[in-house]
């Protein structure tokens, strides 16, 4: 393996944010194709804290300082990706939905995700259904996430899945849904494409529901 | 009597204690500098209306939201007007709470989505009749001394479960209740049930059957929803408690110092504005506050984390003089196991050791998820048992024995002793569902382990006879208020069924 290549995954499994872009700029003066820096060096080390966090050898802060030293590789490797032709993973818009305060759950998700490589588009706590709709018009998500930690809160997703529909765009994006209260069950009768229970469990659904998982 | 000797100190009951004067200052101190330099965010106009006429900064006003800062004075000032102690006492009339420094009490946790079923133990959705039983079980057991929801009743209108849950409890109890509210629209229909169970606002003046659950947002926010909760609070002689839920590393700094800073910074906030609204607006600040787990991202209920830092908040609490909303009786676990019955005991020991005043949570599993009639029931138990802790040890002259030991001499018993015959039972703790006996005894009673027993138990207070609380007059017309409030809400829900079969 490219020696460059090999530092740059130990990098993200470091989680040094610093040293990422520079590494990412050197392999591409190397010469080595965005595809393959992308699959032999960030997923590699991406993969490894994947590996290390399931056996409970790492903890969720450093899991997430890998996951922004990842996300500041991919500002310098998104664009040639791009230019190159190479499909992303997806992109996500994710919000906490109406009436609802609860929002570290939803960070957690998103910052798992952007680990996973996805671009996230985080709108933020107490959205209204008009949010999401707009968002999606604005970003084009592959996906949509939505959080509630509420029974109450929970119909907004509901209400929400039901605007997308109203207006045109639901066919256009997958919906996931998770939250302290929120079930498989309840996932299917509002007729979201994916229910998750925790962090990692969202990021793993977020990359099986756009077809990389 | 001839006095022989000086400097004599009685620990009436055993001390606890985690922080000194000098830290508790320190983070006192510390949480001012938050307030006034840091600031807190506020969600709602009225509030910041509010805080701004009584002396604060305000600034960085966004379409929804004010940064508002506070300095010391207003503190000191909102300080002198806080009772230093607050009462809530149950529709019977007897059963109450008095909330102040070191008084000792303990009930439920509530809205919690998922139950665990008394009979068949599966984990399932909360129901009407879930919140009705566990109001028995608390109504049953004497160490349980307020009550709490311990489940979202799922079965009726989600929107307005509130009312139906203040109802199913007033069908169990008449236990001071901790209730929680969907909305503003929601604590006032509240308030009107409250009035008719208790005969009128006059009534409810002369001690308020109920006190309402507020939470602040951490990290340093305050929403609209709370604030006005807050403020009607106040303006209704309404007892609350407004408690920050802070999850050091995630929503606070990880230390636990810190976390306590920011808790304290977030409650004096609320403390500062409701004085200011209505001088003398009763408070209790607390409570919720514990740890991030790292592997999991939950929200830990049986960490020794959880334990130490209320702890220290309720020290924090004493210095300030204000009741303490406490934390204990809960666990992390799934079920009713030796998991739980240790977290439990560790949480309950610590927050009555150190003087919590209103304990809650008894009787959460799964971080709040769900609640368990078992736990709730041995939790009765452990603090039984507890409480015989905080009688230590009097070391008055009947109780050195001197004469005793002299009668008896080297050899002898002192099992027909009279001062054992007379002493035994106040001095020695008899459990109730604790197994003592020898292993033949305890193979011929059928081999029950403590489960086995707490299930039992929860089963005979169910199934035991009972008379209605209420007549049914008044229960029909408190019950009208749900059904007008589903009435008013109906827009809003779903039009499926959310938690019911397929
Ligand atoms: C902290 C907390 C709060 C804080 C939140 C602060 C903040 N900045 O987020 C505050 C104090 C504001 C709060 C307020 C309230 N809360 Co609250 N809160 C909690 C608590 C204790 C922990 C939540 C938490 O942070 N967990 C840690 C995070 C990391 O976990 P998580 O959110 O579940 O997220 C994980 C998964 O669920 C999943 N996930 C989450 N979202 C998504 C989305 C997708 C797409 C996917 C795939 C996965 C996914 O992944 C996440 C990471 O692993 C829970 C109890 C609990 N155990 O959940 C109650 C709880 C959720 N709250 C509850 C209640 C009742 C309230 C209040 C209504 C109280 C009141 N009466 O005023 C208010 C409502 C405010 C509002 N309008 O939103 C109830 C829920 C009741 C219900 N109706 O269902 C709970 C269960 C506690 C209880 N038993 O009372 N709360």
């Amino acid at each position: 393996m490219n020696e460059t290549l090999e530092k740059l995954s130990t990098c993200i499994l470091e989680g040094d944010s610093e040293a990422a872009p520079g590494l990412v700029q050197q392999a591409l003066d190397d010469g080595v194709v965005p595809k393959t820096i992308l699959d032999e060096g960030m997923v590699v080390g991406m993969n490894e804290v994947g590996d290390r966090f399931r056996r409970g050898d790492m903890f969720v802060p450093e899991v997430l300082m890998s996951a922004d030293a990842m996300q500041s590789g991919l500002e310098i490797l998104r664009p040639e990706l791009v230019s190159s032709g190479v499909k992303l993973i997806g992109k996500v818009v994710l919000g906490t939905v109406q009436g609802d305060l609860h929002d570290i759950g939803k960070n957690l998700v998103g910052m798992m995700c952007e680990g996973a490589g996805f671009e996230v588009i985080d709108l933020g706590f107490n959205q209204k259904p008009e949010a999401f709709i707009d968002a999606v018009k604005e970003h084009q998500p592959d996906l949509v996430g939505m959080s509630a930690l509420l029974t109450t809160t929970m119909r907004a997703m509901g209400h929400t899945i039901k605007s997308l529909e109203e207006a045109g765009l639901r066919e256009q994006v997958k919906v996931m849904v998770g939250g302290a209260p929120v079930d498989q069950a309840f996932a299917d009768r509002i007729g979201a494409d994916g229910y998750g229970s925790n962090a990692v469990a969202g990021s793993d659904l977020a990359k099986r529901l756009v077809g990389a998982g | 009597m001839q006095v022989k000797k000086t400097n004599f100190t009685v620990n009436a009951t055993p001390r606890f204690s985690v922080l000194t004067e000098d830290e508790i200052e320190q983070i006192y101190f510390s949480a001012l500098s938050v307030l006034y330099e840091t600031g807190v965010r506020v969600y709602d106009q009225e509030g910041v209306d509010v805080a701004h006429a009584g002396g604060a900064i305000v600034e960085d006003t966004t379409e929804d939201s004010s940064l508002v800062k506070i300095p010391p004075w207003m503190v000191d000032k909102a300080l002198s007007t806080l009772p230093r102690k607050v009462v809530v006492i149950g529709p019977d009339r007897k059963h109450r709470m008095e909330l102040f420094k070191d008084q000792v009490y303990f009930g439920a946790g509530s809205d919690t989505p998922f139950t665990i079923d008394p009979k068949s133990g599966e984990r399932r959705r909360a129901t009407y009749e879930d919140v009705k039983n566990f109001a028995r079980l608390a109504q049953a057991l004497p160490n349980i001394d307020f009550h709490m929801s311990l489940g979202i009743v799922q079965d009726r209108a989600v929107g307005t479960y509130d009312r139906w849950q203040y109802l199913a409890m007033l069908e169990g109890t008449t236990k001071p209740i901790n209730i929680t509210a969907v909305d503003l629209d929601g604590l006032n229909d509240q308030l009107e049930m409250a009035y008719i169970r208790l005969g009128g606002k006059e009534e409810w003046r002369k001690g308020p059957i109920f006190s309402l659950y507020i939470e602040p947002v951490s990290p340093l926010s305050h929403s609209e929803e709370v604030i006005q909760k807050l403020l009607f609070s106040a303006d209704n002689e309404i007892p609350f408690v407004y408690t920050p839920c802070p999850l050091a590393g995630a929503t606070s700094p990880t230390t636990l110092a810190g976390t306590a800073v920011q808790a304290l910074t977030e409650s004096l906030f609320g403390i500062v504005l409701a004085q200011i609204r209505k001088p003398g607006a009763p408070m209790i600040i607390g409570g919720l506050m514990s740890n991030m787990d790292m592997q999991t991202t939950v929200y830990c209920y049986g960490s020794p984390e959880m334990a130490l830092l209320s702890a220290a908040y309720t020290e924090i609490t004493k210095w300030l003089g204000v009741p303490m909303y406490e934390t204990a009786g809960c666990s992390d676990s799934k079920m009713f196991d030796a998991q739980a019955a240790m977290e439990a005991t560790i949480n309950i020991a610590t927050a009555a050791l150190v003087g919590g005043n209103m304990i809650h949570d008894v009787g959460y599993l799964e971080q709040g998820l769900t609640s368990s009639p078992e736990l709730m029931v041995a939790a009765n138990e452990i603090i039984d048992m507890v409480k015989r802790i905080l009688r230590g040890i009097p070391t008055t002259d009947a109780d050195l024995a001197l004469p005793v030991m002299d009668s008896v001499g080297p050899g002898g018993h002192f099992l027909e002793h009279d001062h054992t015959y007379k002493r035994f039972k106040h001095e020695i703790w008899q459990p109730q569902l604790i197994d003592r006996q020898n292993f033949e005894s305890w193979e011929m009673s059928g081999s029950k382990t403590f489960k086995d027993r707490v299930h039992e138990r929860v089963l005979e207070i169910l199934e035991a006879e009972h008379e209605p609380l209420m007549e049914d007059k008044m229960f029909a017309e408190i019950k009208r208020i749900c059904e007008l409030a589903d009435e008013r809400h109906k827009d809003e829900e779903l039009d499926l069924d959310m938690f019911g079969p397929g």
